[in-house]
């Protein structure tokens, strides 16, 4: 079987159960005995296991293997959760990461057996597991019979087939699962088996086979096999076509219930039940799909996959077909408006084209959930590490943002929780004596905030010593010390940001490498966010992330200065004043206003522009007041145009060295205008 | 934005015919210049450039070409000739590099499209002191005349 076309929904199905996994043990730790938690994590563990062994990945397989079979210890009860289990366990999701990151790179998992691991998982199971090995001689016969016969409820649903199965069901067909096993006699199992197949695919439609029917072709399997079928007929109909076959043991089947726990109430019993199973079934069904609605676990959203690069593609369109209706616009004021008729179907179309930019945003955005899913597992690990005690508390991990913003938001936020944990929090004594908990909380917070989404990394730590940090920077060469006497107490927390700074004493392989805050400013700065950091010495810092909700089309104001436009993010911009040429003082020979009792510098946009102003120096000022964290500016602009949604195109490679300029946008008569990068600015 | 047919030459023919290379030539001054017609994506007439601050002076700005923003360079100033004259012939070539992307090159005029065979150009010898010699990779000869053919990354490369 040809598997590459399903290497994309394995790696993206493994990584969700692979995350999936991470926060249920994480969970599993605190609440041993939460059955609907072990539930939930065998049977992760148990779809990957499948998902491997399907895909042919060996490895992988034997170690989700015997993961499996310590869970289902656990399930069992006759195993008790430990610390050192779950240590082990999350050995084993590491190693798991390592397989699918293999795989992606090079469709191969690699060639680590991780047979230590593999044999501490034995270990567990032989020290847990006694008791156990009894069970099933004990009772072998019907233990035997009654569970293997119907395997089919064992079966994983994948995202695709529940929706399909889904889809049968309120188009009201049957959905059947049924348990084939073959005579242990009986010598081309392949064939017979093959013959079952048929002859259930001229009565129902086979959405499910287990194992694969390519497995079950090449006689990979033992005596039984499972199907679920979508169909019209009867269940016993369909069971009926099976037993014609020669040389099959037993046929068992029902209605199939997908969602339903795996101890259903009713025990169907092989044949003779199957009957009553067809009777009973229009009633069944109404009351479980009530409960699948109403039941604990929160049903998974109803999602499909797109290619990213066909988003794009439509983002492009919508952008396009934006920049028609700016043209619409522009034409219809040229020429004076002829006709309420025109006007009226132009604000139509505005309307239209804002709504599908909205909508085609909404589908590129994600929940940060996938991201920060994994930071409480790390948190852990690096307590352990650090030998402090630590507790992260997040909050908002539903906000959502643009799919390239989440992909590369990860490691920024990991170095700052690193951060937090490693020189935030003070160790367990020293809190002890400063009358903390012992325990250091660390939060992560993030919300939306108008075009912004904030993400806040916090901790009860021990602050930003100023001081320390001056003494390091000069130290370091990165000021001198005259400098240092003259910097504000914020211009030195931003000295954290300096390349090849770090105040840790001793280098740990958890943060104090050098590289990192200024990696970590950087990357934010490239997808146009910005990062500040306030801190109380003695009660922790606050380090503040804000990004753009989208990266491809904003609200600008534009504006005209020497006779050239340039569009301003509206998201900085406060106010626009207007301001008499007197009003302007001079401070450090910088040109400041008094606003509003705060003292804003000016800048004259014509000079950073290197263009002349149009307007005579006794005219009028227009200043566009904008802001960047807490930092006012005013920026000098000889006329404003109006508001406008642009689309932002990049200025390429060839031309980007140009900092005040973020990009480029077309106007609505073909023009180039350029966007101005206010925060380069300030 | 109209893009014009050069002389119009059907390609493809001349293609079947000849394997050579083949180049459009270009009026810089009094100067012929041959293009590489493989890096050639687009001939368009003149149009507004839109300045870009603080870059370099050869660097006149960018146009928007069918939806995308492409940075136009001047040939001449980047060869150190008298600054542009826009008249009608003026016209921007875009080319399309590998290293560089899409960028748009302002030429005097656009001429014809030439096919050179091998023997036909001469590779010259690298003069380190003139500066307009570096953008030239061979000088072709076509019906008596000498064409400079340029090389056209070192013409995209940034001045140092």
């Amino acid at each position: 079987m040809d598997v590459n076309q399903y290497l994309e929904i394995f790696l993206d199905e493994t990584k969700e159960h692979l995350e999936n996994l991470n926060a249920q043990i994480l969970i599993l730790e605190q609440e041993p005995e939460n059955a609907d938690t072990i539930n939930e994590i065998f049977r992760a563990a148990h779809s990957l296991k499948g998902m491997a062994g399907t895909m042919g990945y060996k490895r992988m397989q034997a170690l989700t293997h015997d993961m499996e079979n310590v869970f289902s210890e656990i399930r069992n009860g006759t195993m008790k959760v430990k610390s050192n289990l779950i240590d082990t366990l999350f050995q084993c999701l590491d190693a798991l990461e390592e397989y699918t990151s293999n795989i992606q790179e090079t469709a191969d998992e690699g060639t680590n057996d991780n047979q230590q691991l593999i044999d501490q998982l034995n270990q567990f199971l032989k020290a847990g597991g006694a008791v156990e090995e009894k069970k099933p001689v004990e009772a072998p016969k019907e233990a035997a019979e009654d569970v293997s016969i119907e395997k089919w409820k064992d079966i994983k649903l994948g995202e695709s087939e529940r929706v399909v199965l889904s889809a049968a069901k309120t188009q009201g067909k049957n959905v059947y699962g049924l348990t084939v096993v073959v005579q242990e006699s009986c010598l081309l199992k392949a064939a017979r088996a093959f013959l079952v197949y048929k002859a259930v695919e001229e009565k129902a439609e086979i959405i499910v086979c287990n194992p694969p029917a390519q497995d079950i072709e090449d006689e990979r399997f033992d005596l039984d096999f499972s199907l679920l079928v979508v169909s019209d007929c009867s269940l016993e109909e369909i069971l009926q076509v099976t037993r014609n076959v020669s040389e099959i043991d037993k046929v068992a089947g029902a209605v199939y219930e997908f969602e339903a726990v795996p101890e259903g109430e009713k025990n169907v019993e092989q044949q003779s039940s199957a009957k009553t199973a067809v009777a009973t079934q229009p009633q069944s069904a109404a009351p479980k799909a009530n409960d699948k609605k109403t039941g604990g676990k929160p049903v998974a959203n109803r999602t499909v996959r797109v290619d990213i690069e066909k988003l794009d593609v439509l983002m492009n369109l919508v952008s396009e077909l934006i920049i028609a209706k700016n043209s619409l616009v522009s034409a219809s004021s040229s020429e004076g408006g002829s006709g309420t008729g025109f006007k009226e179907q132009i604000e139509y179309l505005e309307s239209v084209t804002t709504n599908l930019h909205e909508s085609v945003m909404k589908v590129r955005m994600v929940p940060i959930e996938s991201v920060v899913s994994k930071f409480p597992r790390m948190i852990r690990d690096l307590s352990k590490k650090l030998d402090k005690k630590m507790e992260l508390y997040m909050s908002g991990e539903e906000t959502e943002l643009d799919r390239t913003v989440v992909d590369e938001i990860g490691d920024p936020l990991m170095h700052l929780l690193r951060n937090a944990a490693d020189h935030g929090l003070e160790s367990s004594e020293v809190r002890l004596q400063r009358g903390k908990p012992e325990v250091g909380s660390i939060f992560l917070d993030a919300y939306q905030d108008g075009n912004n989404v904030v993400i806040e990394v916090r901790d009860d730590g021990n602050g930003i010593d100023v001081e320390a940090v001056k003494n390091k920077a000069i130290e370091r060469g990165v000021i001198t010390p005259e400098q240092g006497d003259n910097m504000s107490e914020k211009d030195i927390i931003n000295l954290l940001f300096h390349a090849g700074f770090s105040t840790a004493k001793q280098i740990s392989d958890v943060s104090g490498r050098g590289v990192g805050l200024d990696v970590v400013k950087a990357k934010i700065e490239s997808l146009s966010g910005e990062v500040e950091v306030k801190s109380q010495l003695g009660e922790g810092s606050t380090w503040i992330v804000r990004l753009p909700l989208t990266l491809a089309i904003i609200q600008a104001l534009m504006v005209i200065v020497g006779g050239e436009k340039y569009a301003i993010s509206l998201g900085g911009i406060q106010t626009i004043e207007d301001i008499s040429p007197s009003e302007i003082k001079l401070v450090q020979n910088r040109e400041v206003i008094h606003l509003r009792g705060s003292v804003i510098p000016l800048i004259r946009l014509s000079k950073e522009l290197d263009i002349e102003s149009c307007k005579s120096p006794e005219d009028n000022l227009v200043v566009v007041i904008v802001k960047k964290g807490e930092k006012l500016a005013g920026l000098v602009i000889d006329e404003l145009m109006g508001q406008q949604e642009i689309v932002i195109k990049s200025l390429g490679k060839y031309i980007s060295k140009c900092k005040i300029i973020s990009g480029a946008t077309i106007l609505g008569d073909g023009e180039v205008a350029l966007i101005l990068d206010a925060n380069a600015l300030i | 934005m109209d893009e014009l047919k050069v002389s119009g030459i059907n390609i493809s023919e001349l293609k079947a015919e000849y394997d050579a290379v083949q180049y459009i030539v270009i009026k810089l001054g009094n100067e012929q210049y041959g293009i590489d017609i493989k890096f050639v994506d687009n001939i368009v007439r003149m149009q507004h450039i839109t300045r870009v601050p603080k870059v370099a002076d050869y660097l006149k700005g960018v146009i928007n070409l069918r939806g995308e923003v492409i940075p136009v360079m001047s040939l001449r100033i980047k060869m150190e000739l008298p600054a542009d004259e826009y008249t009608k012939a003026t016209r921007i070539i875009i080319l399309k590099l590998e290293q560089h992307g899409t960028i748009g090159v302002i030429v005097d005029e656009v001429k014809e499209v030439v096919a050179l065979d091998e023997e036909e150009i001469e590779k010259v010898s690298y003069d380190g002191k003139d500066d307009r010699t570096n953008f030239v990779s061979a000088v072709g000869k076509h019906e008596g005349e000498l064409i400079s053919l340029l090389d056209l990354n070192a013409v995209a490369m940034e001045n140092k």
